[in-house]
């Protein structure tokens, strides 16, 4: 399964099956951290996103991207939860952990939201792997320690 | 109790060995027997590497201690009697009772989940196969509409606007002959109307062709577009254009065509008031972001269903030209479409300067 979403697809998967276990209030706490990030922040880091990768690997992070939105869809539906921002901020949160560390500093742009809930998220996969047994970055809020990307 | 723990190997889901410090079994459950095809009692005794040939698997000794890979989880090929080879993920779990050191070791047979595995990933690798032709199928359909749209401009420039242009010709000259003020009232009134025909289809072409992205810059175009929107539909805008050069002609053409695509969508769909439109200088690229105000939709309803092929179009132009498209939206809250392009255009629109009509 792993070549599906890139290297870190077991990441991924982690990322994906914890969001059916939110709960209502922090589907919420996703909404607004994700309405406080700068738009052109985001944007930038998504533009970012697409530059430092080939078309394979651009490929595998819009599938998780899609799959992990896909999941936030189904969640915001049960908690009866109808703002797009959610399942944006977990699609952003889900590309940016297959992408990894190639969108260096951009990582914490697009993960934030969702790291709100979901704080392992905030280590990126070059400084704190993950088990198959879920994340296990050691501190939490450990901020993500990585490269620029060309 | 002491019945209890005799039991406990059997009551194991896998199958599993209790083996002493130089890795001879001392006991071994039924799965285990069943597994490596031995009779239950002739496993006591064997030497685990006979069951692992050739493979390491640290046991605890009684002079080092417990080895490093203890309680590890360990993919091994195993070895059945007949010698057949299986593959299996091994535990080692050490244990020491008083002085005496052994390792229970369990065993599971992973050949059903390798085949769920393969399968799996043939399947996975099917769909990604059968994606990229559907990638290179749109791609091929936006080529194609595109050099579709280059030649009915053509032909409505050379054909339908040069008869037209000749009919009102003729027109004139026919109404400079008659002197019957009622007829020339009639003459008139059809000069009008082939003057309005011709309009329209200069604007089509222009539709088709965009003359005014070539060598002209994209804020105006759209401007132009959205003025005729407003008046048609009542609709509101707000063009809020930031870009600090003009856009290559290829990128320009890319852009304009997935905002009125979106467009488009706003005045069938969106029943908006206002349409806000926004063209930014973003990372080496462009960003545009249009949203409505308009009663938005279901993503769940409407991403599953077949027959969305603007939306389709507008993501994939994007991705195509090695950028991202976001298109979200929630009942009662209006739609936002954003998308990125690269400065660099990799074209997937037939070259702008094969400009013929206009």
């Amino acid at each position: 399964m792993t070549p599906m979403f890139g290297q870190d697809g077991q990441r991924v998967l982690t990322l994906i099956t914890g969001i059916a276990d939110l709960t209502a209030e922090e589907v919420d706490k996703v909404t607004d951290a994700w309405k406080h990030v700068c738009p052109s922040d985001r944007a930038k880091a998504w533009a970012r996103l697409v530059r430092t990768t080939t078309e394979q690997e651009r490929y595998q992070i819009l599938a998780a991207a899609s799959l992990a939105r896909r999941e936030a869809l189904v969640t915001a539906h049960r908690l009866r939860r109808v703002d797009w921002a959610f399942w944006a901020a977990v699609s952003d949160a889900a590309a940016a952990v297959a992408a990894g560390t190639r969108i260096g500093r951009h990582y914490d742009t697009l993960t934030a939201p969702l790291a709100a809930v979901m704080p392992p998220l905030a280590a990126c996969s070059g400084v704190a792997p993950v088990s198959a047994a879920g994340f296990t970055g050691d501190d939490p809020r450990t901020p993500a320690v990585s490269s620029e990307g060309a | 109790m002491k019945s209890w723990l005799t039991d406990l190997p059997e009551a194991f889901p896998d199958a599993l060995v209790i083996v002493d410090s130089h890795g001879r079994i001392i006991q071994a459950n039924a799965r285990a027997a069943s597994l490596f095809g031995f009779d239950e009692r002739a496993m006591t005794g064997l030497l685990i590497q006979a069951l692992f040939p050739d493979q390491l698997l640290a046991l605890p000794s009684a002079r080092s201690g417990l080895p490093d890979e203890a309680g590890q989880h360990l993919e091994l090929v195993g070895s059945r009697s007949d010698s057949s080879r299986f593959p299996a993920v091994v535990a080692v779990m050490p244990v020491k009772i008083k002085r005496v050191t052994a390792a229970v070791i369990s065993i599971r047979d992973l050949t059903d989940a390798q085949r769920a595995q393969f399968v799996l990933r043939r399947g996975v690798e099917i769909l990604m196969s059968e994606s990229r032709d559907r990638r290179a199928l749109l791609r091929h359909l936006i080529r194609a509409r595109e050099e579709e749209r280059l030649r009915i401009a053509a032909d409505i420039h050379d054909d339908a606007i040069q008869l037209i242009s000749a009919a009102n010709f003729r027109l004139q000259q026919l109404r400079l002959r008659l002197r019957d003020e009622a007829v020339r009232g009639i003459l008139d009134k059809l000069q009008e109307a082939l003057t309005l025909s011709s309009s329209h289809l200069r604007q089509l072409i222009f539709d088709l062709r965009p003359s005014g992205l070539v060598g002209g810059s994209l804020g105006p175009a759209l401007r132009v577009y959205l003025d005729q929107m407003h008046s048609d539909t009542g609709i509101t805008y707000r063009l809020d254009d930031r870009l600090s050069a003009r856009a290559p002609d290829g990128t320009a053409l890319l852009i304009y065509r997935n905002v009125l695509e979106v467009l488009a969508n706003v005045r069938k769909h969106a029943r908006a008031s206002t349409v806000a439109v926004e063209l930014l200088d973003i990372e080496d690229g462009y960003l545009i972001r249009i949203i409505d105000d308009g009663v938005g939709y279901d993503p769940a309803d409407i991403e599953d269903r077949p027959g969305h092929l603007g939306l389709v179009l507008i993501r994939e132009r994007a991705e195509l030209a090695g950028g991202w498209c976001r298109i979200e939206s929630s009942p009662g809250t209006g739609t936002t479409v954003e998308f990125w392009v690269p400065l660099g255009v990799s074209s997937t629109e037939p070259d702008a300067g094969h400009e013929r009509a206009g």
